[in-house]
């Protein structure tokens, strides 16, 4: 065998002839691979998610600049789940829209709502609900609620560190019966009755704490859940547009109302208030 | 709820500290796309800058995609460039496999995934889609950088975004007024050229030309009008 | 993937290079220094290149990846002629190749560190072409293109000139406005040399003429008020 370890290799070496490198080839090397969900192109520089800060830092020259902003909240009751959202889309102080749709069917029986990155959650909750539609297929039964949101928690967990941003409520009935559960990008997972969830959350829980009950019922919840959110975008310069309602019940999800914070703002103010003694 | 912010034109001045390569840049532009009842107007102007620099007055950026769709792009002119030869070749490969031309409704969740594929290295684009549905319908849908979309009636995003979409609510949703003018071609045709008009005086970015695509069931018809080019 | 970060800077550099459509064609100018930083290292580098019968490309930036680029042009034209299908690569197809280069080198952060300026004719169709390519992968189509300090000195004397009149300028014309452009540019461009080329497409073909030094006028400075200067 002929010995050719003194011939340079690579690119650190000395060039013999010009590199063979990839500049010949296709720029788009597209195969059955890249139809395979997720894949994702990665920035070819030593720490992807360090570059990624940067891009998204003041520093960087073209800066790719995320705004925070919304509220969303769920609750159980005795009657199901209440799940109320705003729909309001900031870029910086720009609103980019009044009317996103932060409710997420992922199935007639699951819902996710959104907040933080808006692909982040539409994304990763399209693939929750291919996931669960698999699993319904392999299992002749659906998915339950908790092993539903727990997919989406892994799925996240998987690129920790990597700028997702998503603050999410997986919402759904199974064979449990309802059952609420948080998941954010960050991996964390909580099962609970109440959650709410963006920069307008703190003053949608002022509202809401001090009307829930579990024994309200379904007009009442319907109610709270849309004074608590009119009340965060009152509030919350982030949160507004109009106030979307899902009912879930042991056969599916319901739409129950958009309703403009306008109309709202109004039809509250002439309510009687009770007094401050 | 987060959306990637509208490009910034507060500093585009680059200031030779050291040679750092930065792999984007900000071509600047307007886009802009208008649904109606049977129609679909999708237009862009045709001027493309680097800092202070004019580099073209016509290169377009909003183009016609083989599907009877039209893609109006904004942000870094290469990055477009690339998107539509790869939204071109998987509408060419789904023709290929179904024997039919992609929706509009198809190709609007195909663009999202294929800016989300890019999540961690992003296109830096700001795309509005335009054309009909499946009813014939005028539909609209616009992009943020990562693939985040909504179906809208009207959207105007790029370097003069922030100045024209308050007036399409006003003009073309007429938001918060009780009488609302039919929206017929002419009318939209009419309020798309005095949005860029005026923008061309307000935004350095936009300029030079507008180029527009009327859609209908009839076909596509291109037009361009002059702007200002100062 | 290798770990390293590949990108690099710009070690032996070249500076503007114009290009703008004429009545019969194309003409590019550039000079033929090649500087290591503020070093006027090597005085006679040409920067202008034939790319095939029809093309013309023009260079500033980095002269190792140019010369690297220039091969690739090498081994593409070779193959394409090899090929013997009658087709050709015109001007509009070297720019469309150079656009994707260039895009695909900066997607892996280790661009080729040049702006373009190519110039041609268009195609099989005829017609004439003249666009640009950058290390970002930015392409553009347009009747003057400067690159580097020649778009900021330059190019507002050539849009003045051309603009509007790419088909009644003459070859005199044309000549004349790019020489006092390079003229310009060697005033005020302290990496400029006074030694340039000027590089033809037209009906008679290519042609690119060799260097020639600069006429260049001094006594103006005398006169010269503001920009540092004290009376």
């Amino acid at each position: 065998m002929l010995d050719l370890s003194f011939l340079p290799s690579g690119r650190g070496g000395a060039v013999t002839d010009l590199p063979d490198d990839q500049d010949d080839a296709q720029t788009f090397a597209m195969d059955a691979a890249a139809f395979s969900h997720p894949s994702f192109v990665l920035p070819s520089v030593a720490d992807p998610v360090a570059w990624m800060k940067h891009q998204m830092s003041d520093a960087a020259e073209n800066r790719i600049k995320m705004a925070k902003g919304t509220t969303t909240l769920a609750f159980k009751f005795k009657d199901g789940i209440i799940v109320a959202v705003d729909s309001r889309a900031t870029g910086g102080t720009y609103i980019a829209s009044q009317s996103v749709k932060k409710i997420i069917e992922i199935n007639p029986y699951l819902l996710g709502t959104m907040a933080g990155g808006a692909a982040d959650c539409s994304y990763w909750e399209r693939e929750l609900g291919r996931r669960c539609r698999v699993y319904e297929l392999r299992n002749k039964e659906r998915i339950s609620v908790a092993a539903a949101s727990k997919l989406l928690s892994n799925m996240v967990y998987a690129y920790k560190g990597m700028g997702l941003s998503m603050g999410t409520m997986v919402v759904g009935w199974d064979k449990t019966g309802p059952a609420l559960f948080y998941v954010d990008s960050d991996g964390q997972r909580l099962k609970g009755d109440l959650f709410s969830v963006g920069s307008g959350s703190t003053f949608a829980y002022g509202v809401l704490d001090s009307g829930y009950h579990c024994n309200l019922s379904i007009e009442e919840a319907i109610d709270l859940g849309r004074r608590s959110i009119y009340h965060a975008t009152f509030r919350d310069a982030a949160s507004g547009g109009s106030v979307l309602i899902y009912h879930v019940r042991q056969d599916g999800w319901q739409v129950i109302s958009r309703t403009d914070v306008t109309e709202l703002h109004y039809q509250y103010a002439e309510e009687p208030r009770p007094s401050l003694l | 709820m987060q959306m990637y912010e509208e490009q910034k034109s507060s500093c585009p001045v680059k200031v030779p500290v050291e040679c750092r390569f930065s792999p984007y840049t900000d071509n600047g532009g307007t886009t802009l796309a208008i649904a109606g009842d049977d129609f679909c107007v999708i237009a862009g102007d045709t001027r493309q800058s680097e800092g202070y620099s004019i580099n073209s007055r016509y290169a377009p950026k909003v183009y016609q995609l083989s599907n009877g769709s039209v893609l109006a792009t904004g942000g870094m002119y290469a990055d477009g460039v690339t998107l539509v030869k790869m939204i071109e070749q998987r509408l060419e490969w789904y023709r290929h496999a179904h024997d039919k031309q992609m929706s509009s409704g198809a190709l609007a969740q195909m663009l999202s995934t294929i800016l989300y594929h890019k999540r961690m290295f992003p296109y830096y684009v700001w795309n509005t889609l335009g054309g009909l549905d499946e009813d014939g319908k005028g539909a609209v849908y616009s992009y943020d950088p990562v693939g985040s979309y909504e179906k809208q009636k009207w959207n105007c995003s790029g370097s003069a975004g922030h100045l024209i979409q308050p007036f399409l609510d006003n003009q073309i949703g007429f938001t918060h007024q009780k009488e609302k003018a039919p929206l017929t071609l002419e009318r939209v045709v009419q309020v798309t050229k005095d949005a860029f008009t005026s923008a061309t005086e307000r935004d350095i970015y936009t300029g030079d030309n507008l180029e527009m695509f009327l859609v209908t069931q009839n076909g596509i018809e291109k037009t361009r009008v002059e702007l200002k080019k100062d | 993937m290798e770990p390293a970060t590949r990108t690099q800077n710009p070690v032996v550099t070249g500076t503007s290079v114009l290009g703008i459509k004429y009545k019969d064609g194309i003409m590019l100018a550039a000079d033929t220094l090649a500087s290591y930083g503020s070093l006027a290292r090597f005085r006679d580098v040409e920067r202008l290149i034939k790319v095939g019968n029809t093309t013309i490309i023009g260079a500033s930036g980095d002269i190792s990846d140019f010369q690297y680029i220039t091969h690739l042009l090498e081994k593409i034209l070779i193959k394409e002629s090899n090929t013997e299908d009658g087709h050709q690569l015109y001007a509009r197809h070297i720019h469309e190749y150079l656009g994707r280069l260039m895009y695909g080198r900066r997607s892996k952060h280790n661009p080729l560190w040049n702006s373009m300026v190519v110039g041609g004719i268009r195609d099989g169709e005829g017609g004439t072409f003249l666009g640009f390519v950058d290390l970002q992968g930015t392409t553009y189509e347009a009747p003057t293109i400067a690159t580097g300090y020649g778009a900021y000195i330059a190019q507002p004397i050539l849009r003045k000139a051309v603009e509007g009149r790419e088909d009644t300028l003459t070859e005199e014309e044309a000549e004349k406005v790019l020489e006092d452009c390079m003229r310009v540019l060697f005033y005020r461009d302290a990496r400029s040399i006074n030694k340039i080329q000027i590089a033809k497409v037209n009906a008679s073909g290519i042609s690119i003429s060799d260097p020639r030094f600069l006429d260049t006028e001094w006594a103006f400075a005398e006169g010269i008020r503001g920009y540092g200067a004290t009376d």
